[in-house]
């Protein structure tokens, strides 16, 4: 490893160099050892306040989060939109000027609107690490996926990794795609037509609205929950139908290779995307990236926090 | 120019290390038969090869080869974004049971001690070990931590503003020990 990390800020895997995903993954790898120890913990941010700011609701990201923070040993201040200043009319700039005054040395956001923390990075000095803006990203859920695949395989180089489900509205599937190109996979993205736009096929992923198609040769398939509170409009009839034509069951799992993994960012919608055996099931490994996931987060606020 | 001087060559390290493995051998009686086995914990990164050559050298002498592990102290350090350059975590793999085994922390050089006060914590956090020694190939006589090697290959006191370069043919192709200038922006000259 020739590089050296120097961004306060984790905004989006776009951003990123093939070089400082894999340091990023690396580096979690050491992490996941300590999560494994009896002593869970190590003092690396010993001293260090970090405010997990989410605007938009979330469980499994802020646990996640809150747990790899506390792994290593930081202050942690946990604010939701809902009970800040926002609902009284403060501006988010001001609620994070608020949150840098208090000599926050590290913020942790959430927020519907998609580029909100390239804008806070832009006026703040405490580092700003996306958990989730709108559609537009999740890099540390896109790591914690791609560290899971590279667990498995290895490298990342010329596999292909099919994403089905709600292109359109997901966030996850758009961080995958950077981290998945920039590593050298091949990326498809499948799911109906009204959900799985051809514009990327733009930046080299192939798109296709047929299962069959996504599944056959693919050495990773993530699967992606319908996200019903972002449709406002009907994207296709019905769950029934689309847990016809696009879940993954013991039907069309034999298309798939025999060696290929099954993922999920969670929540599951059991039976509509993903039958429930195949979830359980052996070659799942929705449950390890569950786990991945705070060693990445844990990665990703060592390497953060220690340009600050 | 950069300036690189020698100041131990290949045959007094092999004597140095020669010399501690005689000591451990003689503190924890190793024998061919030993049952009360000693590990070698090598600090990352050149405290690593050290730890693997006192390990041969023991193994030489008694017949019996002690247990190895790597170490690295990047998330005990205290100077955590202090630094101009940010740690880079190395593997650390502990392959045997740490409670009640006699560890011996290996490193290349002992400076200030702040190395070791971090892999102090460190050990600590995968287990109890009955003894903890420390094993050093050279000293710098910096005496600015509580922290005293129990086993020292080599003295040698420089100033503050050298750096002490331990190289090993394994990591970097040749065997020395080399003193080195510090540049006005705290970086090491090559």
């Amino acid at each position: 490893m020739n590089i050296t990390w120097t961004r306060k800020d984790l905004l989006e895997i776009y951003d990123l160099t093939a070089a400082e995903i894999e340091l990023i993954l690396d580096t979690a790898e050491e992490f996941k050892k300590v999560c494994q120890r009896n002593v869970k913990k190590v003092p690396a941010l010993r001293g260090k306040t970090v405010v997990n700011f989410f605007v938009e609701p979330s469980t499994r990201t802020r646990i996640s989060f809150e747990l790899a923070e506390q792994r290593l040993s930081a202050d942690i201040i946990n604010m939701a939109g809902s009970s800040s200043s926002l609902t009284k009319g403060e501006t988010l700039l001001d609620t994070i000027k608020n949150i840098e005054a208090l000599q926050a040395d590290i913020i942790v956001m959430r927020h519907s609107a998609p580029g909100a923390h390239e804008f806070i990075a832009r006026h703040t000095k405490c580092g700003v690490v996306n958990a989730g803006d709108g559609a537009h990203g999740h890099p540390t859920q896109g790591l914690l996926d791609i560290f899971t695949i590279r667990e498995k395989f290895g490298s990342l180089k010329g596999l292909n990794v099919s994403i089905i489900g709600d292109i359109l509205h997901s966030r996850v599937a758009r961080s995958n795609m950077w981290g998945l190109l920039k590593l050298g996979a091949n990326v498809t993205f499948a799911g109906p037509a009204t959900l799985c736009p051809r514009e990327f096929e733009e930046v080299g992923v192939r798109v296709c609205h047929n299962l069959r198609e996504a599944l056959v040769g693919a050495d990773v398939v993530n699967l992606l929950r319908i996200q019903h509170e972002r449709q406002h409009c009907g994207f296709f009839p019905s769950t029934t139908e689309y847990n016809q034509f696009f879940g993954l069951n013991n039907d069309s799992l034999k298309w798939l290779k025999p060696h290929a993994l099954v993922m999920h960012p969670g929540p599951i919608n059991r039976d509509v995307e993903l039958s429930s055996d195949i979830a359980d099931g052996e070659r799942s490994v929705i449950l390890e990236q569950v786990s991945n996931g705070m060693a990445v987060r844990m990665a990703v606020l060592f390497l953060t926090a220690g340009v600050l | 120019m950069p300036q690189k001087k020698l100041i131990f060559n290949k045959a007094q390290m092999d004597e140095a290390i020669d010399r501690i493995a005689d000591e451990i051998i003689a503190e924890f009686k190793v024998t061919s038969t030993n049952s009360n086995p000693i590990a070698l914990l090598g600090i990352q990164r050149q405290g690593v090869p050290f730890a693997q050559r006192l390990s041969a050298a023991i193994k030489r002498k008694t017949g019996s080869s002690p247990l190895e592990g790597i170490l690295d102290i990047s998330m005990y350090r205290d100077d955590f974004g202090l630094r101009k350059t940010l740690p880079v975590i190395y593997e650390t793999i502990i392959p045997f049971d740490v409670d009640d085994c006699n560890v011996i922390i290996a490193d290349d050089v002992l400076a200030s001690g702040r190395t070791i006060r971090a892999a102090l914590d460190a050990l600590t956090d995968y287990g109890r070990p009955r003894i903890i020694r420390l094993a050093t190939l050279l000293d710098r006589v910096c005496n600015e931590y509580p922290i005293r090697a129990d086993y020292a290959g080599l003295h040698y006191k420089a100033a503050h503003n050298r750096k002490i370069v331990v190289e090993f043919e394994e990591s970097n192709g040749t065997d020395g020990i080399f003193e080195k200038h510090w540049d006005k922006g705290g970086d090491y000259k090559e």
